[in-house]
């Protein structure tokens, strides 16, 4: 591991300013993630500025009726609060099934939304990767990309992001409040994340010291309450998804009033699936209907050897959990 | 032994002292089990001495390159820089190995896979260290790699050997030539690399000694053939390399090579100073041996009825980059490669090759865990040609005790294969799937479906493997037992170097010492090379082998003892035994007190009866080279399993929903041990069908982590029901037979075995990942 110092500020602002003072600086949350990186010499900071004791540790409600999440708030609380399980409960289940409880004991909402990606060319500082070192090429596109992505990936980069929660919170049109040394902003979650392009080295709109301090859920909703989280992976528990699906979606006289629909494990981000999201919206109800509108969105799909069959996969996930909804309302019951 | 210093956390692995009764047959309990549970027990990695600095290796970044130059100098400038050696450094033999002294230390002109030690350096702290060795300039002159093992094969590709780039080839040639058979089935079958996936890391230390020698703490699975290979390297004598066993966590074969020993060693002799080296586990991954990855091609043929009329098989290992124990793997793969069946006409040809791929070698199941996926489904596919059932075609094919089997070895124990299939079959099936438990479901608490496109499969697996180390070679195990008085208590202390690797020894040996001495008290002494060579853990062997030698030196005990006793009390040596910590004639009257009779000065030094045996089992004989006839093992093990699976074929998920299974263990020294080895073999065998694999791209490990290896938790585990039968094997000591490896053998298959039954697909390559059950 490469040397660091190490500061723990008392304020957000000295925080932000310590960032801003060096381009070689971050800031430590959870560290679940980041100190693993540092370890593999993937992420070599100078500086580690420790910032969970000033992040928020609360769900607070807000004015209008929604939540304001702390983006110090440990995965596993988020995942339990009896707000979020009854308004949102596809936000629960994206939690429950990330990681391990020591992990989500650990791990906090900001820093789940910056998890770098599992790509091993990533992670293995032997090989060429473009997102580690632009311009050095990505070897996945010949080698190993069974887990990489097959929508809004690049020449240069196919790498996915990992996050479970975070493509739940696509789902429910989070928004991310954001401290920096020009000021407050907020940005929709789809907006934090950028699309590699020539230039996968950023994963995100951030800019350098902009810390993200909550995450706010909108009012609840009839569509929010309907909300399913399914994820496939691996083994049973503690395996980043191969392909997972938050979706949303309220039936209203046997069409689709609202609906939304989010991809895991197949993007750079959690992949919003508007076109299909457009297709359902205001049809029908109909399982042959939810996999053509989900076969729609994957028309983008550019999938490479070992990875096709994650078109598949979507695609049948998408329509399996769109039909549990349909028929969990048709049975009066939201379960 | 030499005294040093010697600081430990609470509860080092010799500690072990507490239970007091248990003999055999009995589940006494693991003198190491409360500390383990606890989180007491002292590992290797917890190894601590004052004043001691740290090593840590450089590795080779090239699957494949001849090294141009080594520049030391900046890493050697570096602050709290010890000392940076080099293959110039080792002072004697650079080439060390199990089967083969094909490895260097550290690598001379050539390294010849991605992670073979380079360099070693030593600073007084582990970060400085690893610092430090980053700032060795290697210059690389780049060499084609050869990463295919059929390519290996071909006289056309690089040869990375003089000897060419085949290990082993052994042929088994039994019967005609050219068969012929009404029924004909074949396939071929791909394994992927799995690796044991022990949880405490590589670790050791060496400790400078006055003679000019040095002391090895470490865990391994072997500690004289690593003093053999050690000496070797350092060019000293046995007298001055003494190896320990420190706390092993885990190890399933992977131990078996050397990893830090020699490189602590150099690093401590040349320094001065104790040497501690802990592999992380990324380093830990390219650190050890694998399972080898194999390409097969079968063909049975049968009568009509399914009666086997002959067996084809090529079996292609990749042994990577050094030899390791791939020629014994190659010697299992062919003479057991066909599994436990009647074949009157055979022809395999087993291969291992070098590559430029991470070495392989031991792993629990050893060449029979490869060979047993292909077997098995081509006993299925012939089952379901002439139309019976996969239990009926296993019963009528399954060996028998008197069988002479493909290599002309007459089966001289039980052979109860009919049996095992049909306890699995009389077992009871898991109930339907309710859907109401995501826990029961696929993909489990994930979420991942509520049950749409859920079917149900059942497979059956019926193998067999070898106890004790094959082919000729000398397997022994030393035993040192002594009885004392300590505290006004008779007391038995054993003292072999057979290594505690987890799976119960150390209980096994204190179980006979109670039996055979009549004590409750048994100290096992600390492992290490002050007492002959127990032999590997490895191959199922040692409660058979070291339980032979501690059985053998106890009743050598015993004769001094009662002889003894004879004399004072008149009865004859023969009229006598010891129980309860008394000589009672076997009329049940108690004629002495033990402990009296020990503290006898007219009798007895006061240190005792001591006795020390080597002890063998039957031998065996090295096979024909060019038809593989011969008496190549000593023991069989049969074990069956029954896997029940729910596999959404949809998503490609499948939860193993029940994994039954039965064994012959001969005799259960310590059944809840048994159990525990069942189980967790069980688990391991279903990891490699379901997700274990090492993923080698061009030389490279692609998943060198737990993160990226996955390997089963709790949830993906099932349900097992357990049978075990006790067939005495009238050759073996108590008349056990091999526990820890059957299971490993046919879980696997079995479950492969479900999901094909389930789906309808092929799956001929393991592991099964959700793509191939979906097909796209």
């Amino acid at each position: 591991m490469k040397a660091f110092s190490y500061s723990r500020p008392d304020s957000v602002r000295d925080a932000v300013a310590g960032v801003a003072a060096d381009r070689e600086a971050k800031f430590l949350a959870g560290g679940t993630n980041l100190v693993d990186l540092m370890r593999l010499g993937v992420e070599r900071p100078d500086a580690l500025i420790d910032v969970r004791h000033l992040l928020g540790h609360d769900i607070e409600p807000t004015a209008d009726g929604g939540l304001l999440v702390g983006s110090g708030v440990a995965n596993s609380d988020l995942a339990v609060d009896p707000r979020v399980r009854q308004a949102y409960p596809v936000l629960s289940q994206a939690l429950l099934s990330g990681a391990s409880g020591q992990l989500r004991n650990a791990a906090t909402v900001g820093g789940n939304l910056l998890q770098r990606t599992r790509c091993v060319y990533f992670q293995d500082v032997t090989k060429p990767c473009n997102k580690r070192q632009p311009g050095s090429g990505c070897p996945a596109r010949e080698g190993s990309h069974r887990d990489l992505g097959i929508l809004g990936t690049s020449e240069a980069c196919i790498a996915t992001h990992p996050s479970d929660m975070a493509v739940a919170l696509a789902a429910v049109d989070a928004t991310v409040h954001l401290t920096g040394p020009g000021g407050e902003r907020t940005v929709r979650l789809e907006q934090l994340y950028r699309l590699p392009g020539d230039d996968p080295s950023r994963d995100t709109t951030l800019e350098h010291a902009e810390l993200i301090t909550a995450v706010q859920l909108p009012p609840p909703s009839a569509l929010y309450r309907s909300s399913r989280y399914r994820k496939v992976r691996d083994r049973a528990s503690f395996a980043f998804a191969v392909g997972s699906i938050a979706a949303a979606m309220v039936i209203d006289d046997g069409l689709v009033r609202e609906v939304r629909i989010a991809f895991g494990a197949v993007a750079p981000r959690p992949w919003r699936a508007h076109t299909a999201e457009d297709a359902l919206r205001g049809q029908p109800a109909d399982a042959a209907d939810f996999a053509a509108a989900i076969a729609a969105e994957l028309e983008l799909a550019e999938p490479l050897r070992d990875n096709a069959f994650k078109v598949d996969l979507t695609r049948r996930m998408g329509a399996a959990v769109l039909t549990e909804l349909a028929e969990a309302q048709q049975q009066g019951s939201g379960r | 032994m030499t005294s040093i210093p010697l600081t430990s956390p609470q509860g080092a692995p010799s500690d072990t002292s507490s239970a007091a009764d248990g003999r055999i047959g009995e589940n006494a309990l693991r003198p190491d089990g409360t500390l383990k549970v606890t989180g007491e027990f002292a590992y290797a990695s917890d190894l601590w001495m004052d004043e001691m600095v740290w090593g840590t290796t450089v590795r080779s970044p090239h699957p494949h390159a001849r090294i141009v130059s080594i520049d030391i100098g900046p890493a050697l400038a570096t602050p709290g820089v010890y000392a940076v050696l080099t293959a110039e450094d080792v002072p004697g033999a650079n080439a060390v190995g199990l089967e083969h002294e094909d490895q260097p230390v550290l690598a001379e002109t050539v390294v010849r896979y991605k992670g073979e030690p380079v360099a070693i350096v030593a600073a007084d702290h582990p970060e400085i260290a690893r610092q430090a060795a980053k700032k060795v300039v290697v210059e690389y002159d780049v060499l084609e790699a050869v990463t295919d093992a059929r390519a290996a094969l071909d006289p056309a590709s690089v040869q990375l050997r003089p000897s060419g780039n085949v290990v082993r080839h052994l042929k088994v040639r039994k019967g005609e030539e050219l068969p012929t058979a009404a029924v004909v089935v074949s396939l071929d079958f791909e394994v992927g690399m799995q690796d044991q996936a022990f949880l405490g890391p590589e670790s050791g230390l060496a400790v400078p000694a006055e003679d000019g020698g040095v002391d090895l703490y470490v865990a391994t699975q072997w500690l004289h053939v690593d003093q053999r290979q050690v000496c070797s390297a350092l060019g000293l004598p046995p007298e001055k390399v003494r190896l320990s066993l420190s706390g092993v966590g885990g190890a399933f074969g992977g131990r078996e090579d050397l990893s830090m020993h020699v490189h602590a060693c150099l690093l401590a002799m040349h320094t001065n100073k104790p040497v501690k080296m802990v592999y992380n586990r990324e380093e830990s991954f390219y650190g050890h041996v694998h399972r080898h990855p194999a390409t097969m091609s079968y063909e049975f043929g049968a009568e009509p009825d399914g009666m086997l009329v002959y067996g084809r098989a090529e079996i292609l290992f990749d042994g990577g980059a050094y030899a390791s124990s791939t020629g014994a793997v190659v010697g299992n793969g062919g003479t057991l490669g066909l599994g436990p069946y009647r074949f009157p006409n055979v022809h395999i040809d087993c291969y291992g090759v070098y590559t430029n791929n991470p070495p392989c070698g031991a792993m629990r199941g050893f060449g029979c865990v490869q060979a047993a996926f292909a077997h098995e489904a081509l006993m299925d596919a012939l089952a379901e040609r002439v139309g019976v059932s996969p239990a009926a075609i296993r019963k009528l094919n399954g060996v028998r005790e008197g069988d002479v089997n493909i290599t002309g070895q007459v089966i001289d124990s039980a052979a109860p294969c009919e049996e095992l299939v049909q306890i699995l079959l009389d077992m009871p099936l898991p109930a339907e799937r309710s859907g109401a438990d995501l826990l029961s479901l696929p993909g489990g608490v994930a979420n991942s479906t509520h049950g749409e496109g859920v079917v149900r499969g059942v497979g059956y697996a019926l193998t067999y493997k070898n106890v004790g180390f094959s082919e000729g070679f000398d397997d022994y195990s030393t035993a040192r037992v002594r009885l004392q008085v300590i505290g006004g208590e008779a007391v038995a202390s054993v003292h072999t170097a057979a290594a505690e690797v987890g799976q119960g020894l150390i209980t096994v040996e204190q179980q006979i010492c109670r039996t055979e001495l009549g004590v409750g008290r048994v100290v096992v002494h600390p492992k290490n090379t002050q007492v002959g060579s127990g032999g590997s853990t490895s191959a199922s062997r040692q409660t058979y082998v070291t339980g032979g030698a501690v059985k053998a030196a106890c009743e050598a005990v015993r004769a001094r003892v009662l002889a003894a006793a004879a004399q004072v009390c008149g009865h004859t040596a023969d009229d006598l035994a010891l129980d309860g910590g008394k000589v009672v004639a076997r009329s049940g009257e108690v004629v002495l007190d033990l402990a009296e009779l020990l503290g006898d000065a007219e009798l007895f030094a006061d240190e005792g009866v001591e006795e020390t045996v080597e002890w063998r089992h039957r031998p065996t004989e090295a096979v024909d080279p060019e038809t593989g006839q011969g008496n190549a093992h000593v023991q069989y093990a049969f074990s069956a399993h029954r896997a029940v699976v729910d596999v959404d074929v949809d998503l490609g998920l499948v939860k193993v929903v029940a994994l039954d299974t039965a064994q012959d263990v001969g005799k259960a020294i310590n059944p809840d041990a048994v159990l525990g080895q069942i189980q967790g073999g069980s688990t391991q065998g279903m990891g490699l069908a379901l997700m274990e694999e090492i993923v080698v791209k061009d030389g490279h490990i692609m998943n060198p982590s737990f993160t990226d290896y996955l390997i089963p938790t709790i949830l993906d585990t099932p349900p097992m029901l357990i049978k075990i039968l006790e067939y005495a094997d009238p050759h073996a000591p108590y008349g056990v037979r091999g526990v820890g490896e059957p299971p490993t053998i046919s879980s696997g298959p079995a479950v492969a075995a479900a999901i094909r039954q389930a789906t309808g697909k092929a799956l001929r390559r393991v592991p099964i990942r959700p793509e191939h059950i979906t097909g796209t």
